[in-house]
């Protein structure tokens, strides 16, 4: 077999086959018309201030990622993130000299224990992962109730530091979309380059093969949800420190948007399949179109069903490009032999 | 004796006798025991208020908001998909109604109308799912985004409130003693009943449910039944709507319901039904519809609060599942565990000697119905097997022991 070579000719005739391609021409056209119809959403303030706004929702959906490669899906992330948000604003909020440090690490404590709990269920006593996490969702939200005792907590209770963690400015970013794309980076190399990384693809491609080639799968299922749990923690500590207000019932629903921008960027809901760019990409693409709608007058009421439409409709075209490049595949193998 | 050690031929009757041991431990009368034990419960704890006049029916009248949407989810999850778009479809439904009732149609289109919405609702579930094999779980997701979306839209903050007056009586009335609710649930769940397990339709469920792939090729339309069920699960949908707003006292919003497609969801798995497809019977969530609502009550009535209930409802809903999901490769798996400090070879060997004894034990059991031996001789053979047997327990424990300590 010769190489072919590389030429910029050649990655434009490869580029329609690639992945991500349908997801990338959608993402155009949708900034295209965002362009037409409202130019003001070009500007760099209110690009970041979407990233801003938007940044807990790539977190969730980074975290559940991992959980979602296994095989499996995790419904507890939006409870976990209250969980989480509720402990560490009610004990921030007494002891306000506290560097704001451990509250992150408080909050990712608290996400790593509810993860690992999900992460038993699931892999130690074989639970069916929708159902368990179904279970856990009522459970850490009943007790983010119980331990916000059905308080409300705002912006002057929150100390300057614990705020300063999400809309704290570092070269002109705030801090939250550092914390993203940080996680976004690790995680890469995480999936891509390590062990446990090509362990968690193993797993959901094919439990048994994996369990015959020696990966403890147990094991790599406890450790992807307490990855999800970790990261909804720290969405959990941010969240309230970007807004500044918190109750027990914050981010209710969270887990579909985060499921959603999943699937969206090509994660397959039947695990092993997918890959932090795809998911990166459906994120910004969902957070234009939450801006976009916004920034329309009259359309806020529609928001919800854009997106539900939205979702459809990208992971129709995903199927269909799937389809296509197996075809593809199955083709290129008839013709040689 | 020789005719009996050949091997015998292969014996395809049907040995499994209705057996009543197994009857009353089977997972829907462990159900029946929990309910029991809830009303004695509440028997004992308030007599003042458990036989006062109206308290049962309010409590059976307060979980029935939701029945019919449990009874189509059976079907669903039946086929080991999932619908979470019910509550939506719900609430379009009842704006259907709603709607098409302030419009001045009058009550029985609108009320028909409001079940059509409902069908097509499900029908777009279906086609998608079936047709274009998207995942189910996905679909649901973001037409529960869509529905609910929609409502918003035509709703917005306004309350619709014109809707039949016999929605009221059916969430809040009864007939001689028994809520009207209840006799329509249990009307409807006799039909599931019938349909999951004695027509044909039901048997290609529990089919597709284990194995969709081996389904389509024995030549069943597996697109086709898939589509159909969503469209069922789309009228319980529109069904449900009766019972919710008559429940919610003849008004609609477009935030009612939010989560009641998770409670119906619950209900399905305590009632035993699988999420993988293919396992459990219709009357379990018909039983578990009760037990939510008994225990929800009771829970009340011990000053529970609303969200300490709600961690129950999420424990239950685990426990239920893992005492189902206890079967013999767990136990033997924690066995290994426990008893055997993870050693496959001190398993094996323990497994083996409990081969040995059941066959022995089975040769006594042959030696005693032996016509032609004499009591003596009877008594000598049986003595000579049990002798073995302890022999045999013997050994086994010395090995063990010696095993365990090269271990260490």
């Amino acid at each position: 077999m010769t190489k072919e070579k590389t030429t910029f000719l050649s990655l434009l005739k490869r580029l329609p086959h690639m992945r991500n391609f349908g997801l990338i021409m959608a993402f155009i056209a949708l900034l295209i018309v965002a362009a037409i119809i409202t130019p003001a959403m070009y500007s760099w303030n209110s690009i970041i201030n979407m990233l801003q706004n938007n940044a807990v929702f790539g977190l969730l959906s980074m975290g559940v990622m991992f959980v979602i490669l296994t095989g499996g899906i995790d419904l507890s992330i939006a409870s976990t993130l209250g969980l989480s948000g509720v402990i560490t604003t009610s004990l921030m909020s007494e002891n306000m000299n506290v560097p704001a440090i451990v509250w992150v690490l408080l909050g990712i404590g608290v996400g790593i224990f509810c993860g690992a709990f999900n992460g038993f269920l699931v892999g130690y006593l074989k639970m069916v992962p929708m159902i368990a996490t179904l279970g856990t969702m009522y459970i850490f939200r009943g007790f983010a109730f119980l331990a916000s005792g059905g308080d409300w907590w705002f912006p002057h209770q929150f100390s300057d530091g614990y705020v300063n963690m999400a809309i704290g400015r570092f070269l002109g970013i705030p801090n939250i979309i550092w914390f993203f794309v940080i996680i976004l980076i690790l995680s890469a190399i995480f999936l891509g380059y390590t062990a446990y990384g090509r362990r968690i693809y193993a797993v959901g491609t094919n439990k048994e093969s994996a369990r015959i080639a020696g990966i403890k799968q147990e094991r790599i299922i406890l450790l992807a949800f307490t990855l999800c749990g970790a990261l909804s923690g720290l969405a959990g500590m941010l969240f309230t420190a970007n807004y500044a207000i918190c109750n027990h019932a914050i981010g209710t629903g969270f887990e579909m948007t985060a499921i959603a921008i999943c699937i969206l960027g090509g994660v397959s809901i039947t695990g092993g399949r997918g890959k932090v760019d795809g998911v990166v990409i459906a994120f910004l693409m969902m957070s234009v179109i939450t801006y976009f709608i916004s920034l329309l007058p009259g359309l806020s009421v529609w928001q919800s069903a854009i997106q539900g439409g939205i979702i459809i409709i990208a992971v129709l075209i995903n199927v269909f490009t799937i389809r296509s490049s197996e075809k593809r595949v199955l083709k290129e193998r008839g013709a040689l032999i | 004796m020789n005719d009996k050690s050949k091997v015998a031929v292969r014996d395809l009757t049907v040995k499994d006798k209705f057996s009543f041991a197994r009857f009353l431990v089977q997972w829907e009368m462990i159900l029946i025991y929990i309910l029991i034990a809830i009303n004695v419960y509440l028997m004992v704890m308030r007599p003042g208020l458990y036989f006062a006049p109206g308290t049962i029916q309010s409590i059976i009248q307060s979980g029935m908001d939701l029945s019919p949407l449990v009874l189509g989810m059976i079907f669903v999850l039946m086929l080991g998909d999932i619908d979470v778009s019910v509550a939506s479809i719900m609430i379009l439904a009842a704006m259907a109604t709603g709607l098409s009732m302030d419009a001045g149609i009058p009550v029985v289109p609108a009320v028909l109308l409001g079940i059509i919405v409902g069908a097509l609702c499900g029908a777009f579930n279906g086609i998608l799912v079936a047709y274009c094999s998207m995942p189910a779980v996905i679909v649901t997701i973001s037409t529960q985004m869509l529905f609910r979306g929609i409502v918003q839209v035509i709703l917005d903050v306004n309350v619709l409130s014109n809707f039949p007056t016999f929605y009221n009586a059916l969430a809040w009335t009864n007939i001689a003693y028994v809520p009207i609710s209840l006799l329509v649930f249990l009307a409807l769940g006799v039909v599931f009943i019938i349909v999951l397990h004695k027509s044909a339709f039901g048997r290609k469920l529990y089919m597709i449910g284990n194995n969709p792939v081996a389904t389509q090729y024995s030549g069943i339309n597996v697109k086709a039944v898939k589509l159909q069920v969503f469209v069922i699960m789309g009228m319980m949908a529109g069904i449900a709507s009766i019972f919710f707003v008559g429940r919610m006292g003849g008004g609609v919003s477009s935030t009612m319901g939010i989560g009641l497609e998770l409670n119906a969801i619950a209900i399905c798995v305590l009632g035993g039904i699988s999420t993988n497809g293919g396992r459990g019977k219709a009357y379990g969530p018909i039983i578990s519809t009760l037990i939510m609502a008994f225990l929800i009550y009771t829970l009340g009535l011990l000053n529970v609060e609303a969200n300490s209930r709600v961690i129950m409802t999420g424990f239950i809903l685990i426990i239920a599942v893992l005492i189902r999901n206890l079967n013999k490769e767990i136990l033997a798996e924690i066995k290994l565990r426990l008893l055997y400090q993870s050693n496959k070879n001190i398993e094996a060997l323990n497994n083996k000697t409990a081969e040995n004894i059941g066959n022995l034990k089975v040769l006594i059991g042959e030696t005693k119905k032996d016509g032609k031996l004499s009591t003596t001789d009877k008594a000598e053979k049986i003595k000579k097997y049990e002798s073995q047997i302890v022999g045999l327990k013997e050994k086994c424990k010395q090995q063990t022991k010696a095993m365990k300590q090269q271990q260490k």
